[in-house]
């Protein structure tokens, strides 16, 4: 197969670059263009503050080769946000139908906003969605916008400048991103999907995705990332708000295939209330290194969490990608089922929280986690914690590392198969309970991708 | 009264979030008379579970140090620690080819006259050889314990060591096999109770680097009072250790609303044909199980003691003595009679 179908990348012709590195000047110069309230100016300079303070990890995959002062932090595509596709500039467009984006929504997926740079380039909600009362638009225009003062209430809320060095980073440069509001009782039928990409050399992206699903209400948002190959070290660190009202449901899928220069290190959280379910679906295949870890806090009591997630790390690639969950509610049960595949070299490390609450009387929580090594250069680690603080839960965790068995391998080829062809069909069926969580389209670009990792010739 | 010291023991093989406070524990103790322990050199070097700086301080201020060899093919049966409880020891315990060596010490709480005991056990298990290491106690509540141990496991050679952490103001205990040999194994059991405010804090580490090496590590514990209790267990698949397997398990039964369980077991793995797998279950006693031993006439109390027991038997039953059976028997039997 050829893998450059996922690997292409077009000249940018951006109109407004920054300086590189980072300093006060900058941020008030990106808040200034950006146009910002001024709650929002004082928010980034005093998150720049926190970033300036605070250390990068003492743990993880090594961050070295992240140089901050060569990243530009803005940069903005010379097309203002259109409404229409067929206003939007032929490249990116090129590159998106490449990604496969018109398809999908013709597929009937309720709006795009897909992320070019740093700038939302299109935006577009089906209108029987906002008939329904549902917002989806970009984060810049949610800022000043009817839902302007919502925005402010919880905007890094759930995950403050503090968290860690790179939420900081954030709060300082955040760009673009997706706004969602869905009313009380509204049912979402269709997913709303939202592409982010990177696409200029140093670029940084920050984009901030709010989403807020209020009581009863259910919504399946769903974010995919792919992007070109870079030689200058590349740095991703998104942020995600997710606010779950009562007895409401999110859905959220991610695809990350980031370039395999990229650094990726991308915060998630999620709030739950009383009987509300958060369901995390999520693939981690590019970037250089990964710190991913989606974080769910169980307030509300009964409320439940899902997470089905699956990692794949090849040659130069250390992905250190995990879930946390904190039960605070009485009666809350969290799942957590990971798969991760390590070939080539390539570094896959399952990390995890697991905390039960003092007054989280009754919570039951379980995690299963398993790793496939393909050879014997790679690594794969398993580093899941527990922190049980009453008496009355049931916490399970279950974790297997392994490989491919000589005898499946012997039974397939013995059956007309190729030794190639029988261990992707084996990895392929491995990733099978994340790519059945998966919509149709996202599920076959995830087996594409696989199929791709296991042609090691073409990399 | 020596000068107060804050060890950094039981660190993780990697580390992880900071804010868990797993990466490492903090064990303060108290320096006695510095006394240089003379370590014969073929010891040096060998990992723990608690790590160099608890080595170090041990090795520096051990009251005894007792050297065990046994010759090619000698059988040295059970040798009984009588030192136990001291203030600070080292046992190193050199199995020559195709030896047995089986290594006991109970620390009670009336043998225990200070503040603080630790124990360090160091074991080069030879081709074939067979040793067994028991480290147990039952301490009083002013005692800080600590129970360190370290084996280099060699061709078709089995290392067994058991730890019972039943007492102490706070108890501290850490193991660590490096399977270099062929067919090395190892096996590892713990049982820990924790009640009143103590704290527990393990590491278990085991590396793998001969061809088909085997480890099995198993905890099993019950938490009540206020206890807090950390579990480090560790299984390192180092590249060459190829068909090696290695088990991990921990059942922690919590009977107490202030009580704090934390658990964190790791596999790490650089090597394709292993096998490797760990669970850990953290939680409640079963209610259809209190609810039948209640209906045969048992106490809540009785039925909660029936069901720590059943658990710690298998372990306790191993030790080769009856008196201190019989005395671990009767300090949990106290410990949880809450009628």
């Amino acid at each position: 197969m050829n893998s450059s179908i996922y690997d292409f990348r077009y000249e940018t012709h951006a109109s407004f670059e920054t300086d590189a590195g980072l300093t006060p000047e900058i941020v008030e110069q990106i808040s200034k263009e950006k146009n910002d309230p001024d709650w929002m100016r004082e928010f980034r300079l005093k998150s720049l503050e926190i970033y300036q303070k605070t250390a990068v990890p003492n743990w993880g995959p090594p961050l070295d080769g992240l140089n901050m002062d060569q990243i530009i932090t803005y940069v903005r595509p010379d097309t203002p946000m259109r409404g229409k596709w067929s206003e939007v500039p032929d490249d990116i467009k090129n590159t998106f139908e490449r990604l496969g984006i018109p398809d999908a929504e013709q597929k009937s997926l309720a709006g795009v906003g897909a992320q070019y740079d740093s700038e939302v380039v299109y935006h577009n909600v089906k209108d029987e969605v906002a008939r329904q009362g549902v917002v989806y638009t970009d984060m810049e225009s949610a800022l000043r916008g009817p839902y302007a003062d919502l925005v402010k209430e919880k905007f890094m809320h759930l995950v403050p400048p503090t968290d860690h060095k790179f939420a900081a980073l954030h709060g300082a440069v955040w760009s673009g991103g997706s706004f969602v509001y869905v009313p009380a009782g509204v049912h979402v039928d269709i997913p709303l999907q939202s592409y982010f990409r990177l696409n200029a050399a140093g670029a940084g992206q920050f984009e901030h995705t709010l989403i807020i699903v209020e009581p009863g209400a259910y919504l399946h948002f769903i974010e995919g990332c792919s992007a070109p190959k870079y030689n200058v070290a590349n740095l991703h660190a998104g942020c995600v708000e997710l606010y779950v009202g009562k007895g409401a449901r999110l859905r959220y899928s991610t695809i990350e295939n980031w370039s395999k220069n990229m650094y990726n290190l991308n915060t998630k959280r999620a709030l739950v209330e009383d009987d509300g379910i958060m369901e995390w679906v999520s693939g981690s295949f590019g970037s250089h290194i990964s710190y991913l870890y989606p974080m769910t806090i169980l307030k509300g009591n009964n409320s439940h969490m899902d997470f089905t997630g699956i990692t794949f790390a090849g040659k130069t690639q250390a992905l250190d990608t995990g879930a946390k969950v904190v039960h605070n509610g009485r009666n809350t049960s969290s799942h957590i089922s990971t798969k991760s595949i390590s070939k080539d070299g390539g570094i896959c490390v399952y990390r995890s929280e697991v905390i039960i609450g003092k007054d989280a009387i009754g919570a039951k929580s379980s995690v299963n986690c398993d790793s496939l090594m393909l050879d014997s250069k790679s690594r794969s680690d398993t580093i899941p914690a527990m922190d049980v603080r009453n008496a009355d839960s049931d916490v399970g965790h279950e974790a297997k590392i392994g490989r491919i068995s000589d005898e499946a391998i012997f039974y397939l080829m013995s059956r007309g198969l190729s030794e190639e062809d029988a261990r992707a069909m084996i990895v392929s069926g491995f990733a099978e309970p994340v790519a059945k969580e998966l919509p149709l389209e996202y599920a076959v670009e995830m087996n594409n991708l696989i199929k791709l990792e296991m042609d090691g010739s073409t990399f | 009264m020596g000068e107060q010291n804050i060890l950094k023991v039981n660190p993780l093989p990697t580390l992880t979030w900071n804010h868990l406070m797993l990466n490492f524990a903090n064990l303060p103790l108290e320096s006695g008379s510095q006394v240089k322990a003379d370590i014969p050199s073929e010891f040096d070097g060998i990992e723990t579970g608690m790590g160099e700086e608890f080595v170090s301080f041990v090795e520096n201020h051990a009251a005894a140090v007792r050297v065990i060899r046994a010759g090619k093919g000698q059988d040295l049966g059970v040798i009984r620690d009588e030192n136990a409880g001291t203030s600070s020891e080292v046992i190193l315990i050199d199995a020559g080819e195709d030896s047995q060596v089986t290594f006991y010490s109970h620390a009670s709480e009336k043998a225990c006259p200070g503040t603080q005991m630790t124990r360090l056990v160091k074991v080069i298990a030879r081709a074939g050889a067979r040793v067994t290491v028991i480290q147990s106690q039952t301490l009083g509540d002013d005692v800080m314990a600590a129970d360190d141990f370290g084996a280099v496991v060699g061709d078709e050679a089995r290392v067994h060591l058991i730890q019972a952490e039943l007492g102490g103001k706070a108890a501290f205990a850490g193991g660590c096999a490096a399977l270099k040999g062929y067919k090395a194994d190892f096996t590892e059991e713990t049982i820990y109770f924790g009640d009143g405010s103590r704290r527990l804090d393990f590491s278990y580490v085991t590396r793998h680097t001969g061809k088909k090496t085997t480890t099995s590590i198993l905890a099993s514990g019950a938490l009540f009072g206020s206890s807090d209790k950390v579990y480090r267990g560790s299984m390192d698949f180092i590249h060459g250790c190829s068909k090696s397997k290695g088990r991990e398990a921990e059942n922690v039964l919590l009977f107490s609303k202030e009580a704090r369980n934390r658990s964190i077991p790791l596999i790490l793995c650089d090597e394709e044909d292993v096998d490797g797998q760990h669970a850990a279950s953290i939680g409640k006693i079963n209610k259809d199980l209190m609810y039948y031993l209640q209906s045969r006439g048992l106490t809540e109390s009785q039925a909660r003691q029936l069901a720590v027991e059943s658990r710690f038997n298998p372990v306790i039953d191993e030790i080769p003595d009856e008196s201190v059976r019989q005395e671990i028997h009767a300090s949990l039997e106290r410990r949880m009679n809450l009628d």
